[in-house]
């Protein structure tokens, strides 16, 4: 009998302690997680502060620490809250884990994701069916201030809020916006007689060939990441479509057209500039570090990049010592130029949170982009300012004029026309028609095939995945 | 060794200097260590110093420590997994030593199918199934907690069966010896076996340790939340510091998380190189 | 279609049993018989015997049948191996259970259950669930989070495959045909002759011709078809050129590093130290070495050598060879630890007899050393192998991400791309049951030419 008491107890202790060191681990890190903001938070009543979860799919110390600081200064001003910024990898990362909880019944309050991905969260349901988030202007409900904090929602510059405009109304609440500019060092491009930024594809072939003639020439001209973004931007600027239905926001997109002439056009001009070894791919998809790298170590004249890193490389520029000027990105001359777009991701809210917290979560996003913190996120980075009165601020400042490059981002959105070409398309399963499409790209760069042949075979299999993902999603 | 005297196989198998030899292993030594050497010279240095090929230590070692291990806490990544590499380590090698005695000091029904189940799992990599666990460990509500890490891992056919062969080698007489001053079978796994099987324990707790340390593709997956994030798959989000790849942090990090199983290697590679001997030995 | 199958199936038991007993009764003709019939039958009934519905094409049909087969040789390995044990004979598992000690303790039925739970509860959740799991996602078109999923019958299978169902039986016959036809010519031809070298060289180009087909019956895309072939083509050339790489260089190092000499110890540590380097980490050293811009690689060519050397990641064969080198510098330790194990074991009186016949370094190399290495050459092989389909996942992450044109990645690479990057649940799962035959066909290979070993690998 003794035996099997021993015996019992030994496997019970095993048991409890590999499943309670799991336990008790989850909860010494998650106490580590908030280190990164000051938790000033004792609320006045002794009432514990209501915890509002928001995961933010940035991991760099510049991004993810502005949120952190802007958590802190909240939860300072409403000791009642307490906003807890957790930082994930990548907007899948934080779609994913947000999908999970809310089945696991711990959903975060507020969730960062990105636009090409704005469908998917719009069709996103909990394992009973009900769906996941909910509309930001609806939970507001035409108030203009909540606990204190004035509701700047209607003051999101156009660009952005046209966006993310669905049926009518904003959904989530615009973050971190971009465009694509033209990074031209100008050191390299004066030294080969080339005096100002190109502005077109044509203009661009003939820098890169006075570049490349020089004696000295870097070892590419130019380069940008095999990013889905940068054809999405180029069909708008040449006025069109990506889907059907108005780009899908008319309705429901039940096709996509990856070899449009538009789409076959900019994919021949880039195999063009490749072929003549003006090009310089890095060999990844999305490598956007990699063409950094390159460009910053001086072997390109030219990068068309994200504007979120405008400012950051024009410090980084100063500091390597050559002239870094920011300009639009290069279109297309044959075709009259109707709009270039946005990319960056917004913020959505979590549905199923009583009032209460759901205002706190509402004042903390209004909060955020306020006019003072939205114009210190621009200049942080270099992410369009999303509000109307931050641009204002920024111009009262005389920033622009000390920083004409951080301008052209939002210089290049306002002279946009708001057709649904130049908007964007809404997709569902816009991520992984986006892979397809790198990948084809990236097989014509690579292994020298035909354009339109390989964009005609993207092109049926970006149809079979659409039509696959409206039969598991669609009404 | 087959009860040879090392000498007399050396002088057999091999005549000649001896010079060329500490040459040629110097030379391959070199060889192998370079890829770390470098690393840890870049980890030194300011991007501007890599692009330039500086081939002396650089400016920026404090730098780059502080970006990575403060600001990106690379310190709660490492402290992270050296719970979750313990945790595992610790259980596998505890359900290993119990399922050994299981099998071999015990008669019952349905043996030969439980060993057959454990069996068969030596052709179950974890990977090959990695979509549905994760629906599954996900469904748990595990996801971003450390019961994610470690309780999957526990159970190990390697372990078990390099116990039961352990055990299964050792002579009879140990059992028959403990069981008439009438200990139970646990008292006989404290007191008796793991005494006589720290070789294969110290093998095991090696393996498994730079195993669990290692791991990438399970915690990429599962662990989203970057303050519960492992080092091997938090060095995936050091390919962006300060808004580009900056050379000198990224190998800092990835020097540092050599650092544990590296330690771990090589200070029980004694008792590692004898466990092995054991489980070579048949 | 499915009663045909059976019927077949019904004729096939009693011929298993036929050949495998020595005095089989009609009882047991109809045992197996039935066993077989029941074993055809439970995949495609459980299945709704989808792939016999009216939409299907002649390759679900094979698949099908496929699995029909796979489901009636497992009943009647149950089936044979009772018999077996009803004759007192031991049963097939025997060799690699091994002797196990009768048992000492006598004491409640539950103790060793109670000993062994652990254990089996976590293998059970965590191994059996997730993989019975596999199996039924990989018929299904679902996504995390959807609302619906739908059954897709074997069309994720179906789609990685050839169009054409007479070639994708025929190139698997025909490879078998061929290893056998090897097989029996070695058998019939006698030692140290032509005919027999011949033969030789036949058996081991028979074996490469089951990669081939193995090649032939993978889409290579193209009409509403996955291109599988560049996938499969890739994961054989990494796993190949890591193994040779690894183990070649790993022999050579350990049979460098047996010699004792001062400080032999302080070398061997030098040496084999890359054990504990993590895949990734392996990754992120030869892309720092090897990066275009800032890698020292690159630099030390152009400098010193004045070759213009390509960024790798533009090159699939570079590309390919700068993992099989990260991958390879990683495992080599582990290989050179067991190969210096396994160099104690090489017999001293071979080798002395060798030396008194006056055999050359060379000839005492290939004709005693070798051979005697031959089962941890074998053990490090499957290990190897095993590390190149999975754990180099860390590795391509970091170097390449599969570029260029996906010319680096391998199947487990792909089955996160498509499962998990892409959401693509089912389809994942349907490449993951792929590796996972893969796995299985290994692992039952290492058995059978083995017996007993202990695995040293991860899990």
């Amino acid at each position: 009998m003794k035996y099997r008491l021993m015996v019992l107890a030994a496997a019970i202790a095993l048991v409890a302690a590999a499943c309670g060191g799991g336990a008790d681990a989850t909860t010494t890190t998650a106490a580590d997680a908030g280190g990164g903001t000051p938790a000033a938070t004792e609320a006045p009543g002794g009432g514990e502060p209501i915890d509002i979860d928001f995961w933010v799919a940035f991991s760099d110390e510049k991004r993810l620490g502005f949120a952190q600081d802007r958590a802190a200064e909240f939860n300072a001003a409403h000791p009642e809250y307490n906003v807890k910024v957790t930082s994930f990898a990548s907007y899948n990362d934080v779609f994913d884990a947000a999908v999970l909880a809310v089945d696991s019944g711990e959903p975060p309050a507020l969730i960062h994701f990105f636009e090409a991905a704005t469908r998917q969260a719009l069709d996103a349901v909990d394992s009973s069916g009900n769906k996941i988030f909910k509309s930001v202007t609806e939970a507001i409900g035409g108030r203009t201030e909540i606990l204190g904090e004035p509701v700047v929602l209607d003051n999101v510059v156009s660009a952005a809020r046209d966006y993310y405009t669905i049926d009518g109304e904003l959904f989530s609440m615009p973050w971190n916006t971009s465009s694509t500019v033209l990074l031209s060092n100008m050191d390299i491009l004066n030294a080969a007689g080339v005096t100002k930024p190109p502005e077109t594809w044509g203009e661009v072939t003939a820098a890169c060939e006075k570049v490349m003639a020089m004696t000295d020439a870097p070892s590419g001209c130019i380069s940008w990441p095999n990013h889905s973004w940068f054809a999405e931007q180029s069909l708008g600027q040449q006025g069109e479509l990506l889907a059907n239905n108005d780009n899908g926001r008319s309705g429901r997109a039940t096709e996509v057209f990856l070899n449009s002439k538009g789409m076959i056009d900019y994919v021949s001009w880039w195999k063009d500039l490749a072929d003549k070894g003006y090009y310089t791919y890095t060999g990844q998809q999305r490598d956007w570090g990699g063409v950094d790298s390159a460009y910053l170590a001086g072997e390109l004249a030219m990068m068309v990049d994200s504007s979120s890193d405008t400012v950051i490389h024009t410090e980084e520029a100063k500091d390597l010592g050559f002239e870094l000027l920011a300009s639009f990105m290069p279109r297309n001359e044959n075709v009259p130029y109707v709009g270039n777009l946005i990319g960056g991701a917004t913020i959505w809210m979590l549905d199923g949170m009583d009032t209460t917290k759901e205002d706190g979560a509402l004042a903390f996003m209004n909060f955020f982009s306020n006019p003072e913190n939205a114009a210190a996120w621009h200049q942080l980075t270099g992410y369009v300012p999303i509000t109307e009165d931050a641009v204002d601020l920024l111009n009262a400042e005389g920033w622009y004029e000390a920083e004409p490059n951080a301008k052209v981002a939002s210089d290049q959105l306002a002279a946009a026309a708001n057709t649904p070409a130049s908007l964007g398309a809404l997709i569902g399963n816009f991520v992984g028609i986006r892979d397809i499409l790198t990948i084809a790209i990236e097989d014509i760069l690579v292994n020298d095939l035909d354009v339109a042949t390989r964009l005609g075979q993207a092109n049926e299999e970006a149809n079979k995945s659409l039509s696959e993902y409206e039969s598991l999603f669609g009404n | 060794m087959k009860g040879l005297a090392p000498g007399v196989r050396q002088k057999t198998f091999f005549r000649g200097r001896r010079w060329p030899y500490h040459i040629g292993l110097t030379i391959t030594a070199l060889i192998i260590a370079f890829p770390l050497l470098y690393a840890m010279l870049v980890a030194t240095q300011t991007n501007a110093e890599t692009y330039a090929f500086q081939f002396t230590p650089g400016s920026a070692l404090a730098k780059n420590f502080e970006a990575v291990w403060v600001k990106r806490d690379f310190a709660g990544a490492m402290w992270n997994s050296l719970q979750q590499a313990i945790l595992v380590t610790t259980g596998k090698t505890v359900l290993s030593l119990l399922a050994g005695l299981a099998f071999v000091y015990f008669k019952f029904r349905g043996k030969w199918i439980v060993f057959g189940l454990v069996l068969i799992t030596l052709m179950m990599p974890t990977e090959v199934m990695i979509l549905a666990m994760f629906r599954l460990v996900g469904g748990f509500g595990w996801q971003d907690t450390m019961a994610a890490l470690v309780v999957p891992f526990l159970a190990s056919a390697t372990g078990a069966f390099l116990f039961r062969q352990h055990f299964a080698n050792m002579p009879t007489e140990l059992l028959e010896a403990s069981q008439i001053d009438g200990a139970s079978p646990v008292q006989f796994l404290l007191k008796v076996l793991i005494p006589l099987s720290w070789n294969v324990i110290a093998a095991l707790f090696v393996i498994q340790f730079v195993y669990t340390w290692n791991m990438f593709l399970w915690p990429s997956l599962i662990i989203r939340d970057e303050s519960k994030q492992v080092v091997q798959a938090a060095l995936q989000t050091l390919t962006n510091i300060d808004g580009s790849l900056n050379f000198g942090p990224l190998m800092l990090a990835a020097v540092l998380a050599s650092i544990p199983p590296g330690l771990v290697f090589i200070l029980m590679q004694k008792p590692f190189m004898s466990g092995f001997a054991v489980g070579q030995d048949k | 279609m499915l009663i045909a199958g059976l019927i077949v199936a019904a004729f096939l038991g009693p011929l298993f049993v036929w050949r495998k007993s020595d005095s089989p009764s009609v009882a047991r003709y109809g045992i197996a018989s039935a066993a077989a019939v029941v074993g055809a039958a439970v995949t495609p009934i459980g299945m709704g015997q989808c792939a016999f519905a009216e939409e299907t094409s002649g390759v679900d049909h094979v698949l099908a049948w496929a699995l029909m087969a796979g489901g009636a040789w497992l009943a009647l390995i149950i089936t044979q191996s009772v018999f077996d044990k009803l004759d007192g004979k031991k049963t097939g598992g025997g060799g690699v259970a091994g002797e196990i000690r009768t048992g000492g303790y006598r004491m409640g039925w539950w103790v060793p259950w109670l000993l062994l739970s652990p254990t089996l509860i976590i293998l059970a959740v965590f191994l059996y669930t997730p993989a019975i799991q596999t199996f039924t996602l990989s018929s299904k078109l679902t996504r995390l989070g959807a609302p619906r999923s739908k059954d897709v019958c074997f069309g994720n299978f179906s789609e990685l495959l050839i169009t054409d169902p007479v070639r994708l039986v025929a190139y698997p016959l025909l490879a078998i045909g061929f290893i056998y036809a090897a097989r029996l010519w070695v058998t019939r031809s006698t030692p140290d002759t032509w005919s027999r070298r011949g033969a030789d060289i036949t058996s081991v180009v028979a074996m490469l011709s089951a990669f081939v087909a193995f090649y032939a019956m993978f889409s290579a895309g193209g009409g509403g078809q996955v291109a599988y072939r560049p996938v499969y083509l890739n994961t054989v050339i990494i796993s190949v050129g890591i193994v040779v790489f690894g183990m070649v260089g790993g022999l050579a190092i350990a049979y460098l590093a047996f010699r004792q000499i001062k400080g032999g110890g302080v070398y061997r540590t030098l040496l084999i130290w890359p054990y504990a380097i993590s895949p990734a980490v392996a990754g992120l050293l030869f892309f720092m070495i090897f990066d275009p811009n800032a890698g020292i690689f690159t630099y030390t060519m152009e400098s010193w050598f004045g070759i213009d050397v390509p960024n790798y990641r533009e090159s699939a064969i570079l590309a390919q060879m700068a993992i099989i080198l990260a991958s390879s510098w990683k495992i080599i330790g582990y290989n050179i630890l067991f190969y210096l194990a396994g160099l104690q074991t090489v017999s001293i009186d071979q080798v002395e007899a060798s030396l008194i016949d006056g055999a050359s370094a060379r000839q005492r190399f290939t004709k005693i050393v070798l051979p005697a290495l031959s089962p941890i050459t074998f053990f490090l092989l499957v290990t190897n192998l095993t590390y190149a389909f999975f754990e180099v996942y860390g590795t391509i992450d970091f170097m390449t991400k599969g570029a260029p044109a996906g010319k680096t990645s391998v199947a487990i690479y792909e089955i996160i791309r498509v499962g998990v990057n892409n959401g693509d649940l089912g389809r994942g799962a349907a490449q993951s049951v792929l590796l996972f035959l893969a796995v299985i066909g290994v692992t039952l290979w290492q058995f059978r030419t083995s017996g007993e070993r202990v695995s040293y690998g991860g899990s």
